[in-house]
């Protein structure tokens, strides 16, 4: 029953909306409300593989700020391959996540925030602490291809969609995948069946990382600039989607797919917001509450000894 | 006087108390021995609170109690000194003698701390314990440590009407003769004021302080003897003394081993902490049970060969090669298997399928290129869901819903399927009920016909007797004495238990 | 034996040894550093971060997390400023009971934090980010988004009027320092604390009531966090949902570089003074050496999983999330 609860709370969402205002539900509307969170989908996705392993990253949203600003430093010299160092940049920080937590043995919620701050003053320090803006010019030479349409379908979207295929296929059929569902479950066992699990949580973090890296390239690209406080306000409905769509706290179940219907939500309750009147100052109460509804109705508590 | 009468305790699949009866009289002292897994434990806890009894009766001077957490029990004055250090590090000596009982000390909110320390000085007092209340409790000695437990439990006295009965879980474990010889003086000449309950496995301990001493056998009381006349091979025999026949451990189908394959060899090797010298030789088909009391350093032993601790010392070869790095993961890749005792800690993954469990340790075999090929892994896991018989409805049922025995059964088929050919076997049998112990017995002759090295850790001494070529008596970490187990020759346990206390 | 208490006291004075040679360092680099107006400066950065780092102390000291505090102290500090202005804007009139109201809300904020992390068993750094955030959009529904004006003289004399080149506030909140030194150190509450720290099964096995304990630790540190919030708007004049800004990382890292271990049971609130002091010393250095203070997250960070990795035993712990 649980595990069918997201979706349809996605439905009965979809529905509600959808009584009272018809045109909510056209294709058209739904299209640009997926289009719309698909650097949130993308970064969720991210942050689900951490939590997948029983962590969490904190950090996804100040590596998004620093990434806006670096594509757009580097854009000019590097055109495309801007979106590739930048990507690479997120990975080598959610690895130094990854190696704080592992080696040093520090909580993944200090280590991620640790992490996060200097994201930051490297976002800060390369933008001067001004917003940058991309040349229109250059961003459609080497951006442009996120931007079109094909078939009615926004490329964003679309490249989301193959983000979120690429993900589910490693969680779900690698090793790797394997590994962090094993981690997930039970740390203990697949240190007891000799597995590398040092290497495996690191690798949970640098993907996480660099997918909220590709959140930031998408992000900055979209609105054509980029600044160290751009991807504000990400972090919370991301973790929300995550949580919403199953995959508890304490990880090992739930995953990629999970979390593509749980920012689909988060789209459904912010654009309800508008339908229903709903000040934007109030999304961040109510995605508060859900985050602790959803915490709690999930996480599995014989997996805890003590809760701290 | 404090009486337990007819107390039954069941757990999920157990029968752990069987109509216990047991009963402390005045400024008595009583011990209470038991195997492993005899239930002694839960009976403490069920004396102290922690653990509530299904049935019968707890009386206190004759008054039915029903103690809901260890708080109320304190209030009918009974106590409990904990094997483990029950003291927190960090609080000095009297903040823990008085912890949770603050009150009296505090002022408009203040604590006194002059007025603790003198209430905290007259309890050290009675425990001869002449040492400064506000000493950081990590400083201490754990002889220091266990007297100041044994304080915090005389304050009860102050605190209660009614004589105390404290509970002493092994303290004797952690320390030295002088030390032990003055616990036991001081107990003495506590009894005026309490009366004990003395559990450990020490049984001359037992015997020479206890007035009487209880058996405790499968959750039932099996005899009372007296302090004066008892003796450690009686006491041994009660507890133990089971007959069952040699079929059970399937002893007909024990075949000797290949004398010159050598698996594993340890040389003078030194478990990290413990300054010992362990070494041994495991041939392919032997199955080497490692036989001592709790805590005589059995477990640390397999851990350092599966690669989980650190050898100081010595060298370990793998099939005559000496091994450089020590991790699990060197391990597996060399053949090694371990079972763990806490199955579904270190065993079991649940919430993963039973596919997924076998292949946990061997995913290199059933992938190409990092992707996993699922179809070979159900295959496997049929294969060896049929070959073990293991009750599942398919290969895709969480383990986490399996029972005890087909958890286990999972567990060594994913050893035995990726090769592994040393397998360390630390309480295969824990927790399981007789069928599925069976067919673990089964399983470890199997695994010896095809040549496979055992190393048991097993749950009693009759199953390290009748499964074993050869058992190795460790005591204090050390092997003390080898036996050779053939059919038919079996040492008995009392020429083994000798070694072993 | 001696080896290993020289390790012990080197560890215990390691952060103070860590501010002198900062302060030694800054000073070489620009004199102007070492100089009264300066630390009076560096006092005034450090009062509102005192207590904010103060009340999360006692959380820590608990072996819990607290990461509430941004929201908390933008709800307190906007309702205080609310309250002055409707009871005439002076707390020398009525207007005083604004401090009882963000004291009270700011309790109340962190009552919840500690019920939902108790009641409900979420890991306390997931329930305290999550009302952290309810705090912000809360903050901002009340104002807006806008500033509050503060500027009754009376208040902003906790800045203005200076005793011995230091404003008054720094003095109130060395006072609050010495309350909060009480608590830890001479009530039943705060030694509990450090016996849920030391170790939660023993203190349970012992008869304490934790999660009580645990509410009870939430709820002082959100009257901390109030006090700063206080503070914080005594300082700038304005109370907005950003004057919680910042707050989280700063102080937590001033908790950990102060000595005070995550795992609970060690360090104190003097630990944390030297914390803030490092934490400010370094902003302030950093801006009077000619660095740019958005460096001050950067270093930060890297300061934080240094000190949590010099105070984890790592032996004693298997599995880390």
């Amino acid at each position: 029953m649980r595990r069918h609860f997201p979706w349809i709370t996605l439905v009965c969402g979809l529905l509600l909306v959808g009584l009272t205002d018809v045109r909510f539900l056209s294709p058209a509307n739904l299209l640009g409300l997926a289009t719309d969170v698909a650097p949130l989908l993308i970064m969720a996705i991210g942050i689900t593989l951490v939590i997948y392993i029983g962590s969490i990253d904190l950090s996804s949203q100040s590596i998004a700020n620093m990434t806006t600003v670096l594509t757009t430093i580097a854009l000019p010299a590097f055109g495309v391959v801007s979106g590739v160092l930048v990507v690479a940049a997120g990975f080598l920080c959610g690895a130094i996540s990854g190696m704080v937590t592992t080696r040093f043995k520090v909580p993944s919620f200090i280590s991620t925030l640790a992490v996060g701050g200097i994201a930051l003053s490297i976002g800060q320090y390369a933008s001067g602490q001004q917003a940058l803006h991309m040349d229109t010019v250059q961003r459609q030479q080497a951006f442009g291809w996120l931007l079109g349409k094909t078939a009615g379908i926004p490329h964003e979207l679309m490249a989301a969609i193959i983000v979120a295929l690429l993900a589910w296929f490693i969680q779900s059929h690698t090793i790797a995948g394997r590994i962090f569902k094993a981690i997930g479950t039970g740390e203990p066992v697949a240190v007891a069946s000799g597995i590398h699990v040092e290497r495996y949580k690191i690798l949970a973090f640098a993907l996480s990382g660099m997918f909220a890296a590709m959140a930031g390239v998408m992000f900055s690209v979209r609105l054509s600039g980029g600044s160290p406080t751009l991807a504000e306000g990400f972090l919370l409905p991301a973790i929300v989607a995550v949580l919403v769509g199953g995959t508890p706290l304490t990880g090992g179940v739930g995953g990629v797919a999970s979390t593509v219907i749980g920012t689909m939500i988060v789209a459904v309750v912010r654009a309800s917001m508008i339908y229903f009147n709903i000040p934007a100052t109030g999304q961040q109460i109510f995605f508060g509450i859900v985050l602790i509804v959803a915490i709690a109705s999930t996480i599995d508590r014989s997996k805890m000894l003590t809760v701290k | 006087m404090f009486e337990l009468r007819n107390v039954e305790k069941r757990y999920p699949g157990v029968h752990v108390l069987k109509g216990v009866d047991f009963s402390v009289g005045d400024g008595e002292i009583v011990g209470l021995v038991g195997e492993n897994g005899a239930g002694k434990s839960t009976l403490m806890k069920i004396i102290y609170g922690a653990v509530q009894h299904d049935a019968g009766d707890v009386l206190v001077d004759g008054e039915n109690v029903h103690f809901r957490n260890p708080r109320d029990a304190m209030k009918r004055g009974i106590g409990m000194v904990y094997q483990e250090q029950s003291l927190i590090p960090n609080l000095t000596v009297m903040e823990n003698i008085f912890l949770g009982f603050e009150e009296p000390f505090v002022y408009f909110g203040s604590i006194n701390w002059r007025k603790m320390a003198a209430a905290a000085r007259k309890q050290l007092e009675k425990v001869k314990l002449n040492i400064s209340p506000s000493t950081l409790t990590s400083k201490l000695t754990f002889a220091q440590r266990q007297l100041v437990e044994l304080a915090k439990v005389l304050t009860l006295e102050e605190r209660t009407e009614g004589k105390l009965v404290i509970l002493l879980d092994e303290p004797t474990s952690v320390l030295s003769k002088e030390e032990i010889d003055l616990l036991f003086t001081l107990v003495k000449e506590l009894r005026r004021r309490a009366s004990f309950i003395f559990v450990s496995h020490r049984l001359d301990e037992i015997i020479e302080l206890s007035d009487r001493i209880y058996v405790l056998k499968d959750g039932v009381v099996v005899d009372t003897i007296d302090g004066e006349t008892a003796n450690a091979a009686d006491i041994q025999k009660k507890m133990v003394g089971r007959d069952i026949h040699s079929q059970y451990y399937r002893e007909d189908r024990q075949s000797s081993f290949d004398k010159n394959n050598v698996l594993l060899e340890l040389e003078h090797v030194t478990i990290a902490g413990r300054g010992n010298d362990v070494s041994l030789a495991l041939h392919a088909g032997e199955v080497i049970a490692l036989l001592g009391v709790e805590g005589s350093g059995r477990e640390p032993i397999l851990r350092t060969i599966f690669g989980m601790q650190k050898p100081e010392k010595g060298t370990i070869k793998i099939r005559g090669e000496p091994v450089n790095a020590f991790s699990a993961a060197r391990s597996v890749a060399h053949g090694i298997a371990y079972v763990p005792r806490e199955r579904k800690i270190e065993g079991i993954a649940s919430g993963m399928n039973v596919f997924e469990n076998m292949t946990l340790s061997q995913m290199k075999n059933y992938s190409w290129g990092g992707i996993l090929k699922v179809p070979s892994e159900r295959a496997l896991a049929r294969d060896w869901i049929h070959r073990l018989s293991v009750k599942v409805p398919s290969e895709n049922t969480d383990c986490g819903n399996l029972s005890g025995g087909n958890q286990q059964k999972v567990v060594l088929a994913k050893w035995r399927s990726g090769g592994s050919d040393i397998i360390l076997l630390d309480h295969p049998t824990r927790g399981l009920d007789i069928g599925a112990k069976e067919d673990v017995y089964d399983m470890i002759r199997d695994m010896s016909q095809d040549g496979v090295g055992i190393i048991l850790v097993a749950d009693t001494l009759e199953e390290a007797i009748g499964l074993s070529h050869t058992i190795a008596v460790i005591r204090d970490g050390e092997i003390r004495q080898w036996f050779t187990c053939l059919p038919g020759s079996k040492p008995s346990p009392f020429d083994l238990i000798q070694h072993m206390v | 034996m001696s080896t290993l208490l020289t390790a012990d006291m080197i560890r215990k004075w390691a952060p103070v040894l860590v501010l002198i040679g900062l302060v030694l360092l800054f000073t070489t680099i620009n004199p102007h550093f070492f100089s009264l107006r300066n630390f009076a400066r560096i006092t005034i950065s450090s009062t509102p971060a005192l207590m904010v780092a103060v009340g999360v102390t006692f959380v820590i000291l608990m072996g819990s997390i607290d990461l509430s505090m941004e929201g908390t102290i933008a709800v307190c500090a906007v309702l205080f400023a609310l309250i002055l202005n409707i009871f005439g804007g002076s707390i020398s009139g009525i207007g005083w009971l604004a401090i009882p109201g963000a004291l009270l809300a700011g309790a109340f904020l962190g009552a919840v934090n500690g019920i939902v992390h108790v009641q409900l068993k979420i890991p306390s750094f997931m329930a305290s980010l999550s009302l952290g955030f309810i705090g912000i959009g809360l903050s901002l529904l009340i104002t807006g988004g806008n500033r509050i004006l503060i500027d009754d003289p009376v208040f902003r004399s906790l800045l203005t009027f200076r005793i011995m080149g230091f404003p008054l506030m720094v003095y109130a909140a060395l006072l609050c320092l010495m309350v909060a030194w009480f608590i830890q150190d001479d009530t039943v509450i705060g030694r509990n604390f450090y016996a849920v720290g030391g170790g939660e099964d023993l203190a349970r096995a012992s008869g304490l009531n934790v999660g009580r304990l645990r509410i009870i630790g939430f709820t002082l540190a959100g009257i901390f966090y109030a006090l700063g919030a206080i503070f914080a708007v005594a300082r700038l004049g304005i109370a907005e949902t950003e004057t919680g800004r910042n707050f989280m990382f700063t102080s937590i890292t001033s908790v950990v570089v102060g000595g005070t271990a995550l795992r609970g049971g060690s360090g104190g609130v003097w630990s944390t003074l030297v914390g803030v002091l490092i934490v400010n010393v370094i902003g302030n250095g950093m801006v009077v050496t000619g660095l740019p203070d958005y460096f001050q997250d950067g270093v930060l960070g890297i300061l934080v999983i240094f000190a949590v990795y010099l105070s984890t035993d790592r032996r004693s712990l298997s599995f880390i999330k």
